[in-house]
């Protein structure tokens, strides 16, 4: 929760956490089986919530008929068949990748930025995405979802190149990216908040659900590209796990333990871009799950970055795929987009965590 | 985290300070003139002051006062309420990225005045400013508790983050409400976007004690604010209790916040660039941030607020996009050029 640099400060000072230095990670078999175990505890939770997410919803379909379905039976109705597969199967997918790139470029952005509040919008992504979306509903009305996506994608990678380019000057540094990142954001909420003053009104309000943040619109089309355009960047942060615990330390410890810093950052903050920019694109503002998946995993996994992406992921992947599944049954028929669910449950849940660091347990 | 900002160490003396201050001052007075002046249908200072000293009730006279004089002293109030309270924040919580809507003073107000409409179908001047003051001193008051209570130890980052986690609840509560309801979108559209037309005198007037009471006791604060920027160690190390002056920084805040957001809407991107530039421009000493960001403030929104009725030729255009719009490259000019690179 603390940057490593400040806790590896305070542990040196004795004040701030009081417990034991924990054993360095990855030095025991026990510590091995240990992180084993709760990956394999998230990823079954994660499989209990997409079989919860097929079975339930406004026309029930029964547990028997659901995994006669999904073993490959033929006694099944069309249409359950057509609601599981068609509709409900894309709309969980999606929501678990959505959930997993937000959550590892999150991780990545609080690595780099060392500051916790940071998730990825520090970048300018969301703004950018905001004002690409907002600019193309209000202007067309009834816009095609491909050009919506484009626009928000695009108006994501710009910004956030936008944030580095300005921030360069013979290098750059955390707290100037942050400060443009929030001035930029100031103008991009500017233009959002004009167009949402002025613009019509029902197009305004279907561009307040989409910066919501939903995945509704789901297809098994949209589920492959965004699954395809991940991998890579996912994998690649993943590889350089390793340079995210030495950036974090701070730019001058980094660099003595031989870090190129610039390099890193500039990689860094591309992956995390591409990352989001994508989860941005195809489901809108999905607010808190970029804070919260890396915090928790940070406190269940330990400081390493090769630990905390993976579980960081399938955190993520659950928080989004339960918000959308509350956020379908809460007020049914009606739908709850799932970002104002991961609003409304991550806040406390965010302070529970707040509790449990009090107590000495994180 | 402490602030590392500008390069320049001290405020060069107490003279340049002071006659930078006295600048400001003057430049503030005349855009607050020149507001007078500027509409639709201009009108001479010799009228305007004629307005406000000798009214005699013509239509000219009666346009300065009931729509022209309300909208700049809300501009003034709310501008050096925010940049104020903003200067507070960042000491208090140590973290650059600090301002009044961090405590969920901007997220409480607008929630309180989503429901209050939603459920009344429709609230307007001193009731609607009392629904956003009690809503962003709510969440404020609970943001307080639950950092104070939830990290004791870390007091400073436990308040950022339980801030981040109200603020962030409270916003998914009113688009919730907003994406079924479609005429409360409507009404509250603009006050969302911060803005200072349509307010009346009363409204303006019955806000003053308030920002002018939060405003004495911050200055009053000052040299406490400083110790209090070094961290709560060092601040302890100097005898101080960074938990009771914490507590006082953070009533005065959510006094100051809460009745500018209720006046002006949330502009508070005024709270989060004013106390920036004002430290790169004087140093760290809260003495003088303070009175500095107070002119500042009301200097910023005051003159956002000319710019955009006479560039734009709308009177209802929404200062906080103003704001953002000149404030936000400002901004962005100062963090390239002025911040060092070592941060």
């Amino acid at each position: 929760m603390t940057q490593p640099s400040a806790r590896q400060a305070a542990r040196k000072a004795g004040t701030l956490f009081r417990k034991k230095p924990r054993p360095r990670p990855g030095s025991g078999a026990a510590d091995r089986l240990r992180f084993s175990i709760l990956c394999l505890t998230l990823a079954l939770l994660l499989a209990a919530l997409f079989a919860a997410s097929l079975a339930l919803g406004d026309v029930p379909v029964s547990w028997r008929a659901l995994a006669a379905m999904l073993g490959g039976g033929s006694d099944v109705s069309p249409d359950a068949r057509m609601i599981v597969v068609d509709l409900r199967l894309p709309r969980v997918l999606l929501g678990a990748l959505v959930g997993m790139a937000l959550a590892i470029a999150g991780t990545i952005s609080i690595a780099i930025m060392r500051n916790p509040l940071a998730e990825p919008g520090v970048l300018g992504i969301n703004g950018g995405a905001a004002v690409g979306a907002m600019v193309v509903i209000v202007v067309l009305r009834d816009p095609p979802v491909f050009l919506l996506q484009a626009s928000g994608f695009f108006g994501a990678l710009a910004l956030a190149a936008a944030v580095y380019l300005l921030s360069w000057r013979g290098g750059t540094a955390s707290l100037r990216i942050v400060l443009i990142g929030v001035g930029l954001s100031a103008l991009t909420g500017a233009v959002t908040s004009l167009l949402a003053a002025t613009g019509d009104l029902a197009a305004v309000q279907r561009a307040m659900i989409w910066l919501a943040g939903s995945v509704y619109d789901a297809s098994l089309l949209k589920v492959e590209r965004l699954l395809s355009w991940l991998i890579l960047p996912a994998a690649l942060t993943l590889a350089l796990a390793r340079e995210l615990d030495l950036i974090a330390f701070g730019d001058g410890t980094a660099k003595s333990l031989g870090q190129p810093v610039e390099r890193v950052r500039a990689l860094m903050i591309l992956l995390c871009t591409v990352i989001s920019g994508a989860a941005v694109a195809v489901s809108g503002l999905i607010g808190f799950v970029g804070l919260l998946a890396p915090h928790i995993a940070r406190r269940l996994a330990g400081p390493v970055h090769l630990r905390i992406l993976p579980v960081a992921a399938l955190v993520g992947a659950c928080l989004v795929t339960a918000a959308d599944l509350l956020g379908r049954l809460v007020i049914a028929p009606a739908q709850v987009p799932a970002g104002i669910v991961t609003g409304l449950l991550g806040a406390p849940f965010f302070i529970y965590l707040l509790w449990g660091r009090r107590h000495g347990r994180g | 985290m402490s602030v590392p900002m500008s390069g320049k160490p001290a405020p060069g003396g107490r003279p340049r300070a002071g006659l930078m201050l006295g600048l400001l001052g003057a430049l503030l007075a005349a855009s607050c003139l020149l507001s007078l002046c500027l509409g639709p249908r201009g009108i001479g200072l010799g009228t305007v002051f004629d307005a406000l000293l000798r009214f005699d009730g013509s239509r000219e006279h009666l346009l300065v006062v009931t729509l022209r004089l309300p909208r700049m002293l809300a501009a003034v109030l709310a501008g050096s309420a925010l940049a104020v309270s903003g200067a507070i924040m960042q000491a208090v919580t140590g973290n650059p990225l600090a301002s009044p809507g961090l405590l969920g003073i901007n997220a409480g107000a607008a929630f309180a005045v989503v429901a209050v409409m939603t459920l009344t179908g429709g609230a307007s001047g001193v009731p609607f400013l009392w629904a956003a003051f009690a809503g962003a001193g709510a969440a404020a008051v609970t943001v307080y508790l639950l950092g104070a209570v939830f990290s004791s130890v870390h007091a400073a980052l436990g308040l950022v983050l339980s801030g981040a986690a109200i603020a962030t609840f409270l916003t998914s509560l009113t688009s919730a409400v907003l994406i079924f309801d479609q005429s409360t979108l409507d009404a509250v559209r603009l006050w969302t976007a911060g803005s200072v037309s349509g307010r009346t005198l009363a409204e303006a007037v019955g806000t003053a004690p308030y920002i002018g009471l939060g405003l004495s006791l911050a200055f009053l604060l000052g040299r406490h604010l400083t110790v209090l920027s070094f961290g709560a160690d060092a601040a302890r190390a100097l005898g101080q209790s960074p938990v009771f002056w914490r507590g006082a920084a953070i009533l005065i805040v959510i006094l100051l916040a809460g009745s500018a957001v209720a006046l002006a809407g949330p502009i508070g991107f005024v709270g989060l660039i004013v106390p920036h530039i004002v430290r790169m421009l004087i140093g760290v000493d809260y003495r003088w941030i303070l009175p500095f960001c107070a002119v500042g403030g009301a200097l910023l929104v005051v003159a956002a607020d000319c710019l955009g009725r006479s560039l734009l030729a709308n009177q209802g255009f929404p200062v906080g996009v103003t704001i953002a719009l000149i404030g936000a490259p400002f901004f962005i000019w100062l963090a390239h050029n002025r911040l060092r690179s070592t941060a």
